[in-house]
């Protein structure tokens, strides 16, 4: 192993942790895990972020270039999270749970299972090049071609590319997609020495072990017990289509689909704590969203209604669902209307169809074999072990806790919102093809996936009694 | 007790139902199969590929000159309907290898009707036929086909010599029909270019399914059985349910796991204790690779600045080339519509049947458009042309 290997992965890994205790320096329970997660996560898209600032002239040298910025921003927000965590004292960290030996013996499994399939994946990217479609087709496309030509070149549209035979310009069928990854990728393969595509798929595997961290972090901040949470960590981990976007690694569904589990994550825990540092966290997450692909947009619009709705008094959410109807109405009447979607542009509607800049045009229509299809892939094929199945029997057995928990609620009409999007999407437009062919149904659901399990656990947080001590965090903090 | 061994026997008769259900049974399909018909491997020819008889079966030892290996046996007419259920065993196939039925009908004894059957692991697999539209009428001839499992493994290192055993026809049984579920639910199915969208064996493989719904199913069904025999209180139900799904959710991960297991075997098998370089040689679409290796090349040789403008009949060709071809400034000729082409632009034909060069006009041709350009470099089915500046 080189020493650029070395440090192109602990350099982002410095940064990002060192971002995320500048933001969230308590420590609480699961604050490790958490840390590890979003940090990990975070230097990934920091180094990206340094690459497409700093390494656009030489790209063949991007980490040397990138590093020394990344490195400055690591040791500035490492001592602003020195200077945080000194003021902030640490909770008080619960005793080990007296769990059941046999819940003990099945988690000791299930975590086994967990380890096992990571060295699968692991092995899985490092050995194999760049096999699914997307992934060399469109997701890598701007990576390799600004690495291999030793600098950045834009990417335009097909007829700007004929008008302009001078330039230096580049085209391709996902021109238009964000090049957030496509920096990242950059920033590896320059350590790499080449296009080598395992080390430049070896972040997918970084992102699985760190959506889980995360995730396992967060819930146990959120007052979730340790069975319970490792439990959620290997329902996660172990749908078997989100194993697969990490083993066949190069799409960007599982990105999105942790900084929207991210962002979910972070604002429960404003919503519980006020702390203003997982409300940045929380912004931060959804801004991200479109730079990492163009659908994120439509998550975005959706998490900032509900956040909206979320902060209204109680008597002014009435108008705003009123409201809310009378836009759909309104959309319904109207033959024509234009929206501004952020990181889209105008959305076009009419009664024939929808038009979204860069995502296509799309015919409305309802189709039922699409229908079919959607619940074929969440109920019949085998993408995601029983999740779907046991969603509605969770929902209804602990409606209870669902109800009484604000946030939580939210949260949960957050997802079914997303669905019924989706539904929409796959059922009434010309995207219902893509339902058919089972091409994009599943990888849409796999961004909702994250933020599903949220709920889901957090809805059986109170299966426990109480054998803890209350964590501190869970009261409320004005910092 | 009493209650115990009725709920035990209500349990029993429950998972006969839903997994008859599930492989298609009737109540009174009998426990063994009526009729069978055995074809030792031996009695096969070697239709494409080389092998000889050993003992009863067939040792292959070679594919064709295609890459395939065929293996086919004269029948004397058997009625389809009577045969849905079909047994086979080979050993030591390579994993690299795909497995194709093929047979013909008597009705239309030209046409070679082909699917994919599940990857033959140790011991016999089986699959219901009787669940295949064309398997009808009467069959005059069946066989076996191997060739490279498409779009993974490169076809160069794909063959290794296997041993075809034996295959079995028979009428339909519950064993016969468990067996079936058994290989559907279990066995390999390689990665495929949609496995990122969606783990969907029913549609890539024949024979394969997913066991999820019957499961469930099974699984609702004995935990009414429990909670109404041993009269569970509704706390009781709940609990059960949970660790049903549990168990379930477990069952269904090792399944998962093993699955899993199995695809990246052939990914150690292939690429496994090889540096980058040799791994770029294994490429599954080689042919592309070494095209695009040759083209690369040649523009190396030219002035920079060059674009070049693709084109071929298959998207995953044209595609692919224009990634392999990367930093190269390579588009796709199809998204350029009606707009004129830039004067001295390359255009890559390959293996095009919408688009020609038309020697007589001096010109690539395509629908209605044409664009006069010379030839300027030619690898196999890749033909490179330069546009004239007379082009429009």
């Amino acid at each position: 192993m080189s020493l650029a290997f070395a440090l192109v992965w602990l350099l982002p890994l410095a940064a990002g942790i060192a971002l995320w205790l500048a933001l969230v320096p308590r420590r609480g329970p699961g604050w490790l895990a958490a840390t590890l997660g979003h940090g990990g996560v975070f230097g990934m898209l920091l180094a990206a972020a340094c690459t497409s600032l700093f390494a656009r002239a030489d790209t063949a040298h991007a980490w040397t270039h990138a590093g020394l910025p990344l490195a400055i921003f690591a040791v500035a927000t490492a001592f602003v999270a020195w200077r945080r965590m000194r003021e902030r004292e640490s909770a008080s960290m619960e005793k080990l749970e007296n769990a059941n030996k046999w819940i003990n013996g099945l988690l000791a499994i299930a975590l086994a299972s967990l380890a096992f399939r990571g060295w699968l994946m692991l092995r899985e990217i490092w050995l194999r090049p760049t096999f699914p479609w997307d992934a060399w087709d469109a997701w890598a496309v701007k990576s390799k071609t600004w690495f291999l030509l030793g600098h950045y070149a834009p990417f335009v549209s097909m007829s700007d590319w004929l008008a302009q035979p001078a330039k230096e310009l580049y085209t391709g069928v996902a021109w238009a997609y964000p090049a957030t990854l496509g920096w990242m990728q950059v920033w590896f393969a320059s350590a790499a020495g080449g296009w080598i595509e395992p080390q430049v798929n070896l972040p997918w595997f970084a992102l699985w072990v760190g959506l889980l961290l995360g995730h396992y972090g967060q819930w146990r901040a959120l007052g979730v017990s340790r069975v319970i949470a490792l439990a959620g960590m290997y329902a996660l981990g172990s749908l078997p289509l989100l194993d697969v976007h990490v083993a066949l690694a190069g799409y960007a569904d599982l990105w999105l689909a942790a900084m929207l589990g991210f962002a979910a994550l972070a604002w429960l825990r404003w919503r519980r704590e006020r702390d203003v540092g997982q409300l940045l966290v929380a912004i931060i997450c959804v801004v991200l969203l479109p730079t990492i692909k163009l659908e994120g947009a439509i998550w975005l619009l959706l998490c900032v209604a509900v956040a909206v709705y979320d902060v209204l008094p109680r008597r002014w959410r009435r108008w705003a669902l009123a409201g809310s109807a009378c836009v759909l109405l309104l959309l319904a009447c109207v033959r024509h209307i234009a929206l501004p979607v952020p990181g889209l542009g105008w959305v076009q509607i009419t009664h024939a169809g929808i038009v979204v800049p860069g995502l296509g045009e799309y015919s409305l229509r309802f189709n039922a074999d699409a229908f079919l299809s959607l619940l074929n892939s969440l109920f019949v094929q085998p993408n995601w072990h029983l999740l779907w199945w046991l969603v509605p029997g969770i929902v209804l057995w602990r409606w209870r806790a669902l109800r009484e928990d604000a946030a939580l609620r939210h949260l949960g009409a957050f997802v079914l919102l997303g669905f019924a999007f989706l539904c929409f999407l796959f059922t009434c437009t010309d995207a219902s093809r893509w339902a058919e062919s089972y091409t994009a149904v599943n990888r849409l659901i796999l961004q909702l996936v994250p933020a599903t399990v949220t709920v889901l656990t957090l809805a059986c947080r109170a299966l426990e009694p109480a054998r803890t001590h209350p964590s501190p965090v869970a009261r409320f903090d004005p910092a | 007790m009493i209650r115990r061994i009725a709920c035990a026997v209500a349990l029993v008769l429950v998972w006969i139902l839903v997994l008859g259900w599930a492989a298609g049974l009737s109540w009174n399909a009998p426990l063994q199969p009526a009729r069978t018909k055995a074809l030792a491997g031996d009695t096969f020819r070697t239709v494409l590929g080389a092998g000889v008889q050993d003992e009863g079966s067939l040792r292959v030892g070679a594919v064709g000159d295609d890459g395939n290996a065929l293996q086919s046996l004269t029948m004397d007419g058997i009625r389809a309907a009577d045969y849905p259920i079909l047994r086979y065993r080979f050993e030591d196939f390579p994993r690299t290898l795909e497995l194709s039925l093929v047979f013909r009908r008597a009705d239309a004894p030209t046409d070679v009707r082909s699917i994919t059957v599940p990857w033959p692991s140790a011991g016999w697999q089986t699959v219901d036929l009787g669940r295949l539209p064309e398997w009808r009428g009467t069959i005059v001839e069946l066989g076996f086909a191997e060739y490279a499992t498409a779009q993974l493994v490169p076809p160069s290192v794909a063959f290794k010599p296997f041993r075809f055993d034996r295959a079995e026809l028979a009428s339909p049984s519950w064993r016969g029909g468990l067996a079936a579920l058994y290989t559907s639910w279990f066995a390999y199915v390689p990665w495929a270019l949609h496995s990122i969208s969606a783990l969907m064996p029913d549609r890539a493989t024949f024979g394969t399914a997913s066991p999820v719904p019957v499961l469930v199913i099974g699984m609702l069904l004995s935990v009414f059985v429990l909670a109404g025999f041993l009269r569970w209180p509704r706390r009781r139900v709940l609990q059960g349910a949970g660790i049903a799904a549990l168990l379930l959710w477990l069952v269904l991960d090792a399944r998962w796991l093993r699955d899993f297991d199995a695809r990246h075997g052939l990914t150690e098998r292939l690429y496994a204790g090889k540096t980058w370089d040799e791994r770029l040689h294994l490429l599954p679409d080689q042919d592309l690779a070494f095209m695009a290796a040759q083209i690369g090349a040649w523009l190396d040789s030219q002035p920079p600045g060059q674009r070049l403008l693709v084109a071929a009949d298959s998207n995953y060709a044209f595609l692919r080339l224009i990634y392999l071809l990367l930093p190269h400034n390579a588009a796709l000729l199809q998204l350029a519509g009606a707009a004129p082409l830039p004067p001295d632009s390359l255009v890559l034909l390959y293996a095009s049947t919408q688009w020609r060069y038309d020697e007589a006009r001096g010109a690539i041709v395509g629908g209605a458009r044409a664009y006069p350009a010379d030839p300027v470099f030619e690898s196999g089915l890749a033909h490179v042309y330069r546009l004239r500046s007379d082009a429009p």
